[in-house]
C-alpha cells in the first residue's frame, strides 16, 4: 500500500515522517537502503555511479534535476530517475521534500523562481507518480487525498480563492451548483441526474469530474500547501538567528541545477551561419544583464517603483527574452509572434518581472495589485487582469528605454560599467554581454575553437550596426512616448 | 422620450423637492462611514474625491446645498476613508451599460428602450449565475442611468481580489468556450456545451443563445464573416426550441465553433470588466441624479417590474416646456 505522503508530503503522515526523523543530525550520512532501492528498480537505467542518490540531499537534488532536465533537454531520459516514481523510497524522499521547501524558503523567499521550480516540479512529480500506479490504486490515492485536502463534503468554490487568483486553475474548469463544487458522483447524479436528457448520466459524470478534475484539483492544492509552507518557512526564517548551513548549501546547490538549462542549452546555442541571420532567441540569463537591471532585480527602495517594474522591467525582460534584436530588425511584432503559448511569458518573463517587484520595499502589489493589468498592458495584451491571446494587440508591446531615458526618469538604477559606453540601450548591453559570457563560459570549457570564430564574428556584426541600432532605438521609442500620451488621455 | 442633461436649476429642484436621504439604499448607509464619496461638480468627472460623512444628517446637507452633477461613493470599505488607506473589503460589482452591450439590436447612439431592455436581459441572466452557481445571495441591483449595476456584498467575495474577480468575470459572462473533447480511459468523447444542462457549460449555453438572438447581420466580430452571421441569423429559430443539434449541423461544426469562439470574446464586453477587478473604485450613488440623461440612480427591489422610463425618470423632466 503506496503511503499518501508520497504524493503528498504535507499530509499527517509526512509530519510523521519528518518527526521520527528529530533533528538535521546526520543528515548527509549515507544511507545504504536508498541506494539500494535505486540500483534494484528494474526500471532504473544507470550510466554512471554518480547518478545513484545516496543521502537526502542528493535525492533533493536529484527531484529538480529530474523537472529541469524533463522541460529542457531534448535528450531527457526518464529512465535515469526511475526511482523517483519509486514508493519504496517514500519515506526519504519526504525529508528530502522538506529539506528543498526549506532551504528554498529560507535562502530564496517564496516568490523567487526557486520556490516556482519547486512547486511546479512536486506538481509534476505527483502527476508522474499517480501515472505509474494501478489505475484502481490511483483512483483511491486521489480519493485519500482529497479527503484531507478538502477537510469537508461540501466545499465552497471560494475555497479555492488561492489557486484561482494563481490562475492555478480556472473557475471555468470546476462544476459548481449553489455556490459549492461537486466532485461526488452520488452528489452530481442527484443534483444534476434529473436535468440530463438523451444521455447516461453516469457517463456524463464520469467525463465530466470523474477521475481527472479530481487528479487536476489534487495536484493544485498539493502545489499551493507547498507554496504555502515555503511562505510559513520564509516568514520564520526571518526572526530565526541562524540558519542551518547545510540548509544553505542545499539552496545554492538547487540554484546550479536551475542555472544549468541556462548554460547548456541557453542563449545563441548552436545559431548557424555567419552573423546575418537575426538572433537566436533562448533563456534568459541574468550574467548577461546590464547594472540598470541589475539594480532593479534586486528591487526598488526609494519610491519610482511603478515605473521601474512596469516601464522598464517590463519591455527590458520580454524583449531580451524573445526579441533581443528589435531595435536591429526594426520590425514591430507582437509577444505571441515570438512565443505563441505565451509558455515564456507565463514560466519565466512574468515570474522575473513579479520578482523584482516583490522585492520593492514595500513589495510593489501589496499596495497596488492593480500593476499587474498595466504589465500586461505593456506586453501588449491590453488592460486586463489575465494574459489573453484575444486582448493582444488591445495596447503595444513596449520597447526597452534607451539609457538617455534611463538616466533622465530613473537615475538611481543607471550605474555605468566599462560596456555601458559603448552602447545606448540595456538591450544591446544584453546583446552583447550575452556573447561575452558565452566565450567565457566555451573558453573555461576549452573545446570551442570552431564555436569561438562564429562568437567572435556575431560580435562584429554588433559593432557594425551599432550606429543604426542606436537611430532605431529612438525611433521606436519615439513611437512609444506618443503611446505613453495617449494612453493617459 | 429624449435624454436631455440637467440644468443647474433643475438639479437643485430635484435634490430639494424629490430627493431623500433615506432613498439610499441600506447597504450604503450601513457602511457610511467607511466608505469614500466622490463629486462631479461641473460635469467633468469626479473631481471632488476622497470625501467622507460621519453620519447621514452631513450627506444630506451636502446632497441640498450643493446638488451635484453626480455623487459617487466607493465600492470599497476602508478604515480610513479619508485617505483611501486601510482598505477592508470591496462589494463585487458588475456593470452592464445599456451602450456598450456587444451585440446591440436597436442601433441606437445613445441608450433606449430597446437597449436598456436588452442590458435587463442580460443582469437577469447574470443574477441567476450569482445565485445559483455561485451561491451569492447578498445581490443588489442599481438602475444607473444608462445601465445597470449588480452589487454583490456576500462575505464570501468581498475580500478577494482582482484575479478571482477576473475569474469571476469570465464565468458570469461566458467568455472561455468550454472544451468539447473529453477522454475517459484512453478513449476520446464529444460534448458539446450545449449537451450539458448544468455548470459552467450551462451558463455558456445561455449566453450565446443570447447573443445569436440578438444577432444583427451589420454585426462585425472576429473570426466570424458576413455570411456566417447571416446564417446563424437564418437558422437562429432552432435555438428559439433549444435545438442545438440542428442548428449546429446547419451551421456546420468547423464554422460552429468559429461562431462561438467570436461569440465567447464579445461576451467578455457583456460587462465592463475594468469596473469588475478594481477594488478602489467609486460607484454611481444610488438616488442620485444621473445629470447627463436626467435620469434617477434607483436601487430595484423587483427587476421584473422595473421600468426605467417610469420608475427613474425625476419630477422636473415632466415639467419642462418644450
Ligand atoms: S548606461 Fe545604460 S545600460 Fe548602463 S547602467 Fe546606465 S542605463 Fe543601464
Ligand atoms: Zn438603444
Amino acid at each position: 500500500m503506496v503511503s499518501i505522503s508520497f504524493l503528498n508530503p504535507l499530509s499527517p503522515e509526512g509530519k510523521d515522517i519528518v518527526r521520527e526523523l528529530g533533528s538535521f543530525e546526520g543528515i548527509s550520512q549515507d544511507i545504504p537502503e536508498l541506494r539500494s532501492i535505486v540500483t534494484h528498480n528494474p526500471s532504473q537505467e544507470i550510466a554512471d555511479d554518480d547518478e545513484i542518490p545516496s543521502n537526502y540531499l542528493e535525492l533533493a537534488l536529484k527531484r529538480m534535476e529530474w523537472y529541469i532536465k524533463k522541460k529542457n533537454d531534448r535528450e531527457f531520459n526518464g529512465r535515469r530517475y526511475a526511482f523517483l516514481s519509486d514508493s519504496a523510497i517514500t519515506k526519504y524522499d519526504v525529508i528530502s521534500f522538506y529539506l528543498l521547501c526549506q532551504a528554498i524558503g529560507v535562502k530564496f523567499g517564496p516568490n523567487s523562481r526557486e520556490t516556482r521550480v519547486m512547486v511546479e516540479s512536486q506538481g509534476d512529480l505527483v502527476r508522474e507518480r499517480l501515472g505509474k500506479l494501478h489505475v484502481d490504486e490511483g483512483r483511491m490515492m486521489v480519493e485519500q487525498s482529497l479527503q484531507l485536502l478538502l477537510a469537508d463534503d461540501t466545499v465552497h468554490w471560494t475555497f479555492f480563492e488561492e489557486l484561482l487568483s494563481s490562475r492555478k486553475i480556472r473557475l471555468t474548469d470546476l462544476i459548481l451548483d449553489q455556490g459549492e463544487l461537486i466532485l461526488d458522483q452520488e452528489d452530481f447524479l442527484q443534483r444534476f441526474g434529473p436535468r440530463i436528457k438523451h444521455r447516461n448520466p453516469e457517463s456524463m459524470y464520469q467525463l465530466l469530474i470523474g477521475d481527472e478534475l479530481k487528479e487536476l484539483i489534487m495536484v493544485k492544492l498539493i502545489m499551493q500547501e507547498t507554496e504555502d509552507y515555503i511562505k510559513q518557512v520564509h516568514e520564520k526564517a526571518r526572526i530565526m538567528v541562524e540558519p542551518n548551513p547545510i540548509l544553505l548549501q542545499l539552496a545554492e546547490d538547487v540554484a546550479e541545477v536551475l542555472s544549468e538549462p541556462m548554460q547548456h542549452y541557453g542563449y545563441g546555442y548552436g545559431s548557424g551561419g555567419g552573423g546575418g541571420g537575426p538572433m537566436k532567441i533562448g533563456p534568459l540569463n541574468p550574467l548577461a544583464f546590464p547594472p540598470c537591471v541589475k539594480k532593479a532585480m534586486e528591487g526598488i527602495k526609494s519610491g519610482g517603483r511603478n515605473d521601474a517594474i512596469v516601464l522598464f522591467m517590463t519591455p527590458f525582460i520580454s524583449y531580451a527574452r524573445l526579441y533581443p534584436d528589435v531595435f536591429r530588425m526594426n520590425i514591430t511584432k507582437r509577444v505571441s509572434d515570438q512565443d505563441p503559448n505565451l509558455e515564456s511569458v507565463e514560466n519565466e518573463i512574468l515570474p522575473l518581472i513579479y520578482e523584482a517587484a516583490q522585492n520593492c520595499v514595500p513589495p510593489l502589489f501589496d499596495d497596488q495589485p492593480q500593476e499587474k493589468v498595466n504589465i500586461n498592458a505593456k506586453l501588449g495584451f491590453g488592460m486586463h487582469s489575465s494574459l489573453k491571446m484575444e486582448h493582444e494587440g488591445e495596447t503595444t508591446w513596449y520597447t526597452p528605454m534607451s539609457c538617455e531615458k534611463i538616466k533622465l526618469h530613473l537615475p538611481h538604477l543607471c550605474h555605468p560599467d566599462d560596456v555601458c559606453k559603448k552602447i545606448g540601450n540595456p538591450l544591446s548591453y544584453y546583446n552583447r554581454m550575452i556573447w561575452e559570457v558565452r566565450r567565457q563560459e566555451k573558453e573555461s570549457s576549452d573545446d570551442g575553437q570552431s564555436d569561438d570564430g562564429q562568437g567572435k564574428s556575431n560580435n562584429d556584426n554588433e559593432n557594425s550596426t551599432e550606429g543604426n541600432l542606436k537611430e532605431d532605438s529612438k525611433s521606436v521609442n519615439d513611437n512609444q512616448s506618443a503611446d505613453d500620451k495617449k494612453g493617459e488621455a | 422620450m429624449d435624454l436631455k442633461p440637467a440644468n443647474p436649476n433643475e438639479r437643485r429642484q430635484y435634490y430639494r423637492e424629490e430627493w431623500n436621504v433615506k432613498n439610499i439604499p441600506d447597504f450604503i448607509l450601513k457602511s457610511l462611514i467607511q466608505r469614500e464619496f466622490g463629486f462631479d461638480h461641473m460635469g467633468r468627472g469626479p473631481n471632488d474625491r476622497y470625501r467622507v460623512f460621519q453620519n447621514t444628517d452631513f450627506l444630506r446637507k451636502f446632497m441640498r446645498y450643493r446638488a451635484p452633477f453626480a455623487a459617487y461613493s466607493s465600492v470599497a470599505f476602508y478604515h480610513k476613508p479619508r485617505r483611501r488607506d486601510g482598505w477592508i473589503k470591496a462589494e463585487l460589482v458588475f456593470d452592464v451599460d445599456a451602450k456598450d452591450i456587444p451585440i446591440r439590436s436597436c442601433g441606437c447612439d445613445n441608450v433606449c428602450e430597446i437597449c436598456l431592455n436588452q442590458a435587463k436581459d442580460i443582469v437577469h441572466g447574470l443574477v441567476d449565475t450569482l445565485k445559483g452557481d455561485l451561491g451569492l445571495s447578498d445581490i443588489h441591483m442599481v438602475y444607473s442611468g444608462r445601465g445597470y449595476h449588480i452589487r454583490v456584498l456576500d462575505d464570501q467575495v468581498t475580500g478577494v481580489d482582482s484575479d478571482v474577480r477576473s475569474q469571476i468575470v469570465k464565468y458570469l459572462v461566458g467568455s472561455d468556450v468550454p472544451r468539447s473533447e473529453y477522454s475517459l480511459a484512453g478513449m476520446k468523447y464529444n460534448l458539446e456545451h450545449f449537451t450539458i444542462p448544468f455548470g459552467y457549460p450551462q451558463v455558456f449555453t445561455d449566453r450565446v443563445k443570447q447573443a445569436i438572438l440578438a444577432l444583427d447581420p451589420s454585426m462585425e466580430m472576429d473570426g466570424v464573416n458576413q455570411k456566417l452571421i447571416r446564417d446563424a441569423i437564418k437558422y437562429k429559430d432552432f435555438l428559439e426550441t433549444d435545438d442545438w443539434g440542428i442548428f449546429r449541423s446547419k451551421i456546420g461544426p468547423i464554422r460552429y465553433v468559429k461562431l462561438i469562439k467570436g461569440i465567447a470574446s464579445l461576451n467578455l464586453t457583456l460587462v465592463d470588466a475594468k469596473v469588475s477587478i478594481d477594488l478602489k473604485r467609486i460607484l454611481r450613488l444610488p438616488s442620485s441624479l444621473h445629470s447627463g440623461v436626467s435620469m434617477k440612480c434607483t436601487e430595484i427591489k423587483n427587476l421584473e417590474t422595473f421600468e426605467p422610463f417610469e420608475d427613474a425618470v425625476p419630477k422636473f423632466v415632466y415639467e419642462r416646456k418644450d
